[in-house]
């Protein structure tokens, strides 16, 4: 039983160009679904904390709960 | 034949960051010159004949096979034959046995080359008296 003559050349060449099409896409859509799944909504909850943000309500309520030094609560 | 990468790519913007791969197995095949590619042929007949020196040196010897062991290819029978002959002139019976386990490392997961290899080489072994890693025990951890 003789065993036929295989394929021996460019195995490497012919196994790159299967997979570093799928590896880079693979990876983009990686980048992409994380930006869009994480980034842009953690921005987004950011923005509308700030859209409505008072800081000079918040500078007061922190006066008041008397943990600054250079102002005391409006009481003392 | 990087045509065929690109359009597998899903956009012609990423292709260009993709590394530039040049073709595989012989040495003067290159994407962008308009000098002739070497026929596998050819490429095979200048191995043969780089082995077949009569005064090869060792180094020449290890030149060659790392050289060899380089390209992306499982080197032919022939070649094999003549790189066998040249450690038998140089009393190399460690490099012959070598040659013979980098030839099944080569051929990585595609389990039909080894094989074949062995069955073409097998008058040459014996010839040479070579054993193979095999029939040593040497192939196992």
């Amino acid at each position: 039983m003789s065993l036929p003559k295989p394929v021996m050349r460019g195995l490497l060449g012919k196994r790159l160009r299967f997979h570093l099409p799928i590896a880079f896409s693979l990876s983009l859509l990686a980048a992409v679904a994380f930006k869009y799944g994480v980034t842009e909504p953690r921005k987004q909850a950011y923005a509308d904390f700030y859209k409505q943000y008072d800081a000079v309500k918040e500078f007061n309520a922190m006066r008041e709960a008397g943990i600054f030094e250079s102002v005391r609560p409006s009481g003392e | 034949m990087f045509r065929a990468v690109f359009r597998l790519s899903t956009t012609g913007a990423r292709s260009l960051a993709q590394p530039r791969l040049c073709n595989s197995a012989p040495v003067a095949s290159r994407c962008y010159s308009h000098a002739k590619a070497e026929t596998d042929e050819e490429f095979d007949a200048r191995w043969v004949t780089y082995f077949n020196k009569p005064d090869i040196d060792a180094w020449e010897l290890r030149k060659g096979m790392n050289t060899l062991i380089g390209y992306d290819l499982v080197p032919e029978a022939k070649i094999l034959d003549s790189a066998l002959r040249a450690c038998r002139r140089l009393d190399d019976l460690a490099s012959a046995i070598r040659i013979l386990e980098a030839v099944k490392d080569k051929a990585g997961n595609h389990k039909d080359i080894y094989p074949y290899l062995i069955q073409e080489l097998t008058p040459t072994l014996s010839e040479l008296g070579i054993s193979t890693p095999e029939e040593l025990g040497i192939d196992k951890l």
